[in-house]
């Protein structure tokens, strides 16, 4: 039976939407509220406030693609539904940034993996960040609010075999491991999150929030860059947009001006910040950009003699948090443990290397397992995450060091992993290094390991979240929004969605995206209504 | 490594790189002027110009050696150009942009010889000098160099492993039927 396309069969009933790239003559179109993105925080913003009856216009730089769309490709995918076209990177190449850019933004292609914001991440923006009100008695309702709108619970199906090594190793080892809770409704246990829900089980915002808020009569444009923000008066009073052509490259040349008596910021990490930039938004304490957190990764194969198929099954539905805050909230680098999902593309660059190397590692791919660490980074005072900086072009980059204080954490990371690797059954280990290949004992790894230089280039890093950037908290010396996400100097722009973290989650985000935005969503509500 | 050699060869570094990134600025810039390096696509891509393809043409045979189960080797190199043109297509101005000035810098005669070792034309290199070229960048001190390196490498490989030629190597049955 095929899947019906809900979003498709929602256009042909009348939802207002406009394509950028097929836009003929300029447009000004107005609208109560404004929304700059439509991930986790534009599309929960969105529903939110148009079923308040506020007219909601949701503007999405990257291409609308639907369920009919998903064919499950990696080329595919990643050319059209990640920022860039999946070029994104570090300033300095380093660091490989993986962020949504299509209608539903990251939730679009996230791996669905959904946790409330740590109690102590909460704890710490209150004490460190003069941030009020989202304590995690505040944040409850919320996130519960959230998990019953969007279907998170804990995976009700076995792992598949490569997140059951997390489960095995640290059974053995006696350290913690969990079942991940999940944004899904009826999934099919594919593997594919990464490229789109080709059967509309991830409730992202594509098949939720943004159909919602078309029912009730928001409007929608997509291939549609805001470009610039007109501030006039210490107000915004519109958003000067681009239309850009089909492959969401080159702008067409058309441009689009939105008008409303408020405006959301909600194009994520790097892009929020980047859009008050280009519109040389007020700054008077040089914070907007700082303090970008990544969520750094650094990753450990495994061989097995079992087959593994690491590409198929729900990519990520195991976790540990053993090494996550054992030291304190502000001690040594710590980590979360999960595996990324392993198609062949993505696995041949992680894998590494070139030639009969690449080839015989590609080679044994069903039998490998792959797992990474997050490295929870913003929390002590030698992580002060990157910076977000304007190219010739306007667009942005993100200017990311990684400290001593960080490889200090990846080197205990990749040791952490091979130890859990080698308890779970792995037959040799190999940590993502270029100078490294599998080793077939835990004493050779731990040798090896101790071993490496960490750099640049030479380590394979990963990033799992932008985050930061735009910080809230009360005090305007060091933060661009306050609590409730409006910033301290224009008085009708609101900030929704992770560049509002003054650190990193110390998790995966969206559900802390979700949470948040709800709450400062329904108070805008108020404030717009009142 | 103690604190203070870490400076050092940190500082080594650092004053190399600036002299490599002047020097590649300018055989960029010297590409442009010459017209050794065309904007104009080649013919059947869109993105890749005439000058990018003798490099290819060379490193992709070396880079996917072993990879290439049942495919022959000219099929293997045109599927792999195709797969990196279409995802070349796609990128952000500004990264297409590095890219292109990568592949200048490979191109032409008076950066190629110096930074890759290769004197003579691509199309006449052994696979031995490009596997030679492929770790002095792999190992280099310069920053600049290792970026390319890792960039090269992804660029192929992703492109190579998008395509189900090559996942019979990789024994992955492919996406499941919807």
């Amino acid at each position: 039976m095929p899947v019906p396309d809900t979003f498709r069969e929602g256009l042909a009933r009348g939802w207002k939407t406009y394509d950028g790239s097929r836009l003929e003559h300029d447009l000004t179109l107005e609208a109560d509220v404004a929304i700059i993105g439509s991930g986790a925080g534009g599309g929960t913003t969105a529903e939110i406030l148009s079923a308040a009856g506020l007219k909601v216009l949701i503007i999405e730089e990257g291409p609308l693609k639907t369920s009919s769309d998903f064919d499950l490709l990696e080329d595919h995918a990643y050319s059209t539904l990640y920022q860039e076209g999946i070029g994104r990177m570090s300033k300095d190449g380093a660091i490989t940034i993986l962020q949504g850019r299509a209608v539903g933004g990251t939730t679009l292609i996230n791996w669905t993996s959904s946790f409330r914001t740590p109690d102590q991440t909460l704890d710490h923006w209150a004490h460190e960040h003069n941030v009020k009100g989202h304590s995690p008695s505040d944040m409850a309702p919320w996130f519960d609010k959230m998990e019953q709108r969007l279907g998170v619970s804990p995976w009700i199906m076995p792992p598949n075999a490569n997140n059951d090594v997390i489960r095995q190793g640290c059974e053995k080892l006696g350290y913690s491991w969990h079942v991940i809770p999940r944004n899904v409704r009826g999934c099919w246990n594919l593997g594919y999150c990464g490229m789109g829900c080709p059967t509309n089980a991830k409730q992202s915002m594509l098949v939720t929030t943004i159909p919602a808020t078309l029912e009730k009569g928001g409007e929608l444009l997509y291939l549609t860059r805001a470009e610039r923000l007109i501030i006039d008066h210490g107000k915004v009073q519109g958003v000067e947009c681009l239309a850009m052509d089909e492959r969401c490259v080159a702008p067409t040349g058309r441009k689009m001006t939105v008008k409303a008596r408020h405006t959301v910021l909600a194009g994520g990490g790097i892009n929020s910040p980047a859009l008050l930039m280009r519109s040389s938004a007020p700054d008077p304490h040089e914070t907007l950009g700082k303090r970008t957190f990544l969520h750094l990764v650094a990753f450990s194969a495994g061989l097995f003699d079992k087959v593994i198929n690491p590409f198929y099954g729900a990519p990520q539905s195991i976790y540990s948090d053993y090494f996550q805050w054992r030291d304190g909230v502000t001690g040594p680098m710590a980590y979360k443990l999960e595996v990324p999902p392993l198609q062949p593309a993505l696995a041949s660059t992680l894998l590494g290397d070139y030639g009969q190397k690449s080839a015989e590692r590609m080679a044994q791919l069903p039998h490998t397992h792959m797992m990474l660490a997050l490295l929870r980074d913003g929390f002590h005072p030698e992580s002060v995450g990157g910076r977000v900086e304007l190219r010739g072009d306007n667009t942005p980059v993100l200017d990311y060091q990684v400290s001593p204080y960080a490889w200090e954490g990846v080197r205990r990371a990749l040791h952490s992993m091979a130890e859990i690797q080698f308890a779970g059954g792995a037959k040799a280990v190999m940590p993502l290094h270029q100078d490294a290949g599998y080793v077939n004992t835990a004493s050779e790894a731990r040798a090896l390991i101790d071993s490496l230089s960490l750099e640049i280039f030479r380590t394979r890093l990963g990033s799992a979240h932008v985050m930061g950037g735009c910080a809230m908290g009360e005090d305007s010396s060091s933060a661009v929004v306050d609590s409730l996400g409006r910033h301290h100097q224009l008085e009708n722009l609101s900030v929704h969605d992770g560049s509002l973290f003054p650190t990193s989650i110390g998790a995966n985000p969206q559900l802390s995206v979700y949470g948040l935005t709800a709450q400062l969503s329904t108070a805008l509500v108020e404030q717009l209504k009142g | 490594m103690s604190a203070t050699t870490a400076g050092i060869s940190r500082r080594r570094v650092l004053k190399l790189g600036a002299g490599a990134s002047a020097f590649l600025a300018t055989a960029g810039l010297t590409a442009g002027l010459s017209g050794c390096s065309s904007s104009s696509p080649a013919m059947g891509f869109s993105v890749l110009r005439a000058s990018d393809l003798p490099f290819l043409r060379a490193a992709i045979p070396v880079m996917l050696d072993g990879a290439m189960e049942g495919v022959s080797l000219p099929n293997a190199v045109d599927q792999t150009l195709q797969y990196l043109d279409h995802n070349l297509a796609r990128l952000s101005p500004q990264m297409l942009k590095l890219t292109q000035q990568l592949f200048d810098v490979l191109a032409m005669a008076v950066t190629r010889g110096p930074l890759t070792g290769i004197w003579g034309r691509w199309e006449n290199a052994e696979a031995d000098s490009v596997r030679h070229f492929l770790e002095r960048w792999k190992n280099s001190s310069l920053n600049l160099l290792r970026q390319g390196h890792s960039s090269l490498l992804q660029l192929v490989l992703m492109a190579w492993y998008s395509g189900a030629e090559s996942w019979a190597h990789c024994g992955y049955p492919g996406p499941p039927k919807i």
